[in-house]
């Protein structure tokens, strides 16, 4: 470590050192140049990004290239490829056509693109490209050069036309979901054209294409010369596919060109949930304050196992409601499991008819079930006063009979 | 038994021959065909609310028309009644000394007060038919409804109710008039204490209820107007009004769950209790009024029994 930092120590203060005396020595230079070339204050120069490019066996490149006028006076700047390697097609070009000369205002600079394709199989080796600039009255001239090295191994050579690239190829999810796939289409054909897209997947699995951000169904594309496009990939499962994994084969193909991908879609089966009762009444008489019990059950009518269970009840404030057992921890697919709720209203709930939920929930599938729970007063009361009418009446006749018959 | 009868048919045919009576029984009727009438048609130019409700039937007696139900009057004006046929049935025979020529007969005493308090009654029974029956003929030729089953029942149970509220008062007006020797002092006693129990207690309660848990206007505590509401209400039963108006307003509309004018809920059982709207059972409703229905009826028995033994043990010959 410590090591470590001594040299990187050492390693700074030779940059440093280096980077003074370039300092030093740039003016003298810039002075000779200009003086070799000086009429009047005038100067132009021209360089590219990048001097030296290694680049894999058939790749083309693209480099910026930078005109520069020194000078106080604008100038009109003619450019011409003095030497092109034998094998390569250059060209100099703005954003979207060739060039032979520009305009560069003082003390500015311009940057256009050098095109570098090699024409059909170039072999391995450094190849040669120069481009000179000569202002349009021939006073001030500069030139530059690049050289390309293009190495030998690339031997798998990219299909020539279109390339397709996906960040995400295999997406997992339920069966009842929806899988959005995201693929980056590049033509690398030199004109523009029209590509079909295509999928091969499983019977009855929907698969469309859409454009990134848009909602509309497409089937082709078409796109410009080195232009790329991201394409979304909408594949809706066929609701009753097993659990597994599934390929799904995309095609993109014009009369010149074709690309292929393949996708991966791991299905993890449905998650469904069902609730009822035995007897499929939903309906519960209960007497103010007493419990009442409900049993139902709930069941796993999709593919995938269910876990952790919940059980949740909406009810009116003051009302009690307990689940036996309160919670399911694993529930297999088809399988059923009884619940017991024991509900008791409040005890100053008013008689009449009370709506409370019951649901079972368990990550994002739920069932709720709505019960009516019929709430009615004791009769308690009602022989209370029964009892009180049947005391006066009872009063009434003995009062009949004592005093009667005067 | 015989004797009972006799006097029965008398009173009976007394009731319904008196000048006091026929005024009475016009005036009911009048009204009761004037509430009817505007009900009716209240009901026909507001038929949606007629379409949403199950008992359209019902709705002829629980809304008002132009400022009564049908309901609402007998509560407030069946007490008339009661006390225009009672407050003079003991003292004027005993002014006019007819009840000594009376008892001479070979008439049990008990069968002149049993006879003319049951004479009243039918009397009674007879007039409220006759309205239910009239504000029924309406409905079917105005609104063209035709009772249910349960609507009938429901109707048969707020005659007998309305029976015993009306009958409570005849029992008080016969107890004045055997207390009462004089005529004028037994029917102010009984209008007296009609109005009073009618009309004051409620304000009374009121009082009662500001005095014991006052409701300042700047705080008002939830719990503190609960009480206030509360005590009011216990208080207010103690008028036979109260209790007679809250038993058939739960009777006649079978969607009042509560006898109680302000009921309480936390929002989500409101939201809960809304879900169905179902009307309750007839047998529910009956549990609901009950305690107000005993009452009713125990007082009315009460009532009577206590002139019963007043008059059994009076001293009539003098």
């Amino acid at each position: 470590m410590i090591l470590n930092g001594v040299r990187c120590q050492f390693l700074g203060l030779a940059l440093l050192l280096s980077a003074l005396m370039l300092q030093a020595i740039a003016p003298f230079h810039a002075f000779a140049d200009e003086a070799r070339k000086d009429s009047g204050g005038r100067g132009i120069f021209v360089a590219p990004e990048y001097t030296g490019v290694v680049i894999p066996k058939g790749q083309d490149l693209s480099l910026d290239l930078t005109i520069k006028n020194k000078g106080k006076q604008d100038e009109l700047v003619e450019l011409k490829l003095t030497a092109v390697a034998q094998g390569w097609k250059a060209n100099l070009k703005s954003y979207s056509y060739g060039i032979t000369g520009t305009h560069v205002e003082a003390e500015k600079s311009k940057s256009i693109t050098l095109r570098l394709e090699p024409d059909g199989e170039v072999p391995a080796g450094q190849y040669a490209f120069a481009i000179a600039a000569r202002t349009q009255d021939g006073a001030l001239t500069s030139s530059c050069q690049v050289i390309v090295t293009v190495e030998g191994k690339g031997e798998e050579t990219k299909p020539r036309g279109v390339n397709i690239a996906t960040s995400y190829p295999v997406l997992s999810g339920p069966t009842d979901g929806k899988f959005e796939f995201s693929l980056e289409v590049e033509s690398k054909l030199g004109k523009e054209g029209i590509f079909n897209l295509s999928a091969q997947a499983p019977e009855k699995w929907e698969i469309n294409f859409k454009p990134a951000y848009d909602d509309k169904l497409i089937s082709s594309l078409r796109l410009k010369p080195d232009q790329s496009q991201t394409v979304a990939v909408e594949v809706k499962p066929y609701p009753f596919a097993k659990p597994g994994q599934y390929p799904i084969g995309i095609k993109v193909s014009s009369p010149e060109a074709k690309g292929e991908a393949e996708l991966t879609v791991v299905l993890k089966g449905i998650q469904k949930l069902d609730a009822g009762t035995i007897n499929g009444l939903l309906s519960l008489p209960a007497v103010r304050g007493r419990e009442s019990t409900l049993s139902f059950y709930i069941k796993n009518s999709g593919s995938a196992t269910l876990t952790n269970i919940q059980l949740l009840s909406f009810k009116p404030e003051n009302w009690k409601v307990k689940f036996e057992p309160e919670r399911i921890d694993v529930l297999e697919p088809d399988q059923l499991k009884q619940i017991e709720v024991v509900i008791t209203p409040a005890e100053n709930a008013l008689v009449g008819d009370y709506s409370v939920g019951l649901s079972a929930e368990s990550g994002r599938v739920s069932k709720t079930i709505e019960l009516r729970v019929t709430v009615q007063a004791s009769t308690i009361w009602g022989w209370v006063g029964i009892g009180i009418i049947i005391l006066v009446l009872f009063g009434l006749v003995a009062l009949f009979v004592r005093l009667g018959r005067r | 038994m015989e004797s009972l009868y006799a006097v029965f048919r008398k009173e009976i045919s007394d009731h319904f021959s008196s000048y006091r009576f026929v005024l009475l029984f016009a005036l009911i009727a009048m009204v009761s065909f004037i509430t009817s009438y505007m009900v009716g048609m209240q009901l026909r130019d507001n038929l949606e609310t007629l379409s949403k409700t199950r008992f359209p039937y019902l709705m002829l007696f629980s809304t008002p028309g132009a400022v009564f139900s049908m309901v609402q009057f007998v509560a407030f004006f069946g007490p008339l009644i009661g006390l225009v046929l009672g407050f003079d049935s003991i003292n004027r025979e005993r002014a006019h000394g007819t009840l000594i020529k009376l008892v001479s007969q070979p008439i049990y005493r008990d069968a002149v007060i049993n006879g003319k308090f049951l004479a009243g009654v039918i009397t009674i029974l007879v007039m409220l038919v006759a309205i239910v029956l009239v504000i029924t003929g309406f409905g079917l030729s105005i609104v063209g409804v035709v009772p249910s089953l349960e609507e009938i029942w429901r109707i048969s149970v707020y005659v007998i109710i309305s029976l015993f509220y009306i009958s409570l008062w005849l029992g008080v007006s016969i107890l004045f008039s055997i207390v009462f020797r004089s005529i004028a002092t037994s029917a102010l006693a009984s209008v007296a204490l009609w109005i009073f129990l009618s009309f004051f207690v409620t304000l009374g309660a009121e009082a009662i209820a500001n005095s014991i848990t006052p409701i300042e206007r700047q705080d008002v505590q939830a719990e503190r107007v609960i009480k206030n509401i509360r005590i009011k209400e216990g208080l207010s039963l103690a008028s036979p009004m109260v209790l007679y108006s809250e038993a058939t307003a739960t009777i006649v509309d079978p969607m009042r769950k509560t006898t109680g004018s302000i009921v309480f809920m936390s929002p989500l059982e409101q939201i809960l209790s809304s879900r169905f709207q179902n009307p309750l059972s007839l047998g529910q409703s009956l549990i609901v009024v009950f305690p107000h229905a005993t009452a009713l009826i125990a007082i009315t028995l009460i009532c009577f029994a206590v002139s019963y033994l007043v008059f059994m043990l009076q001293e009539i010959r003098s």
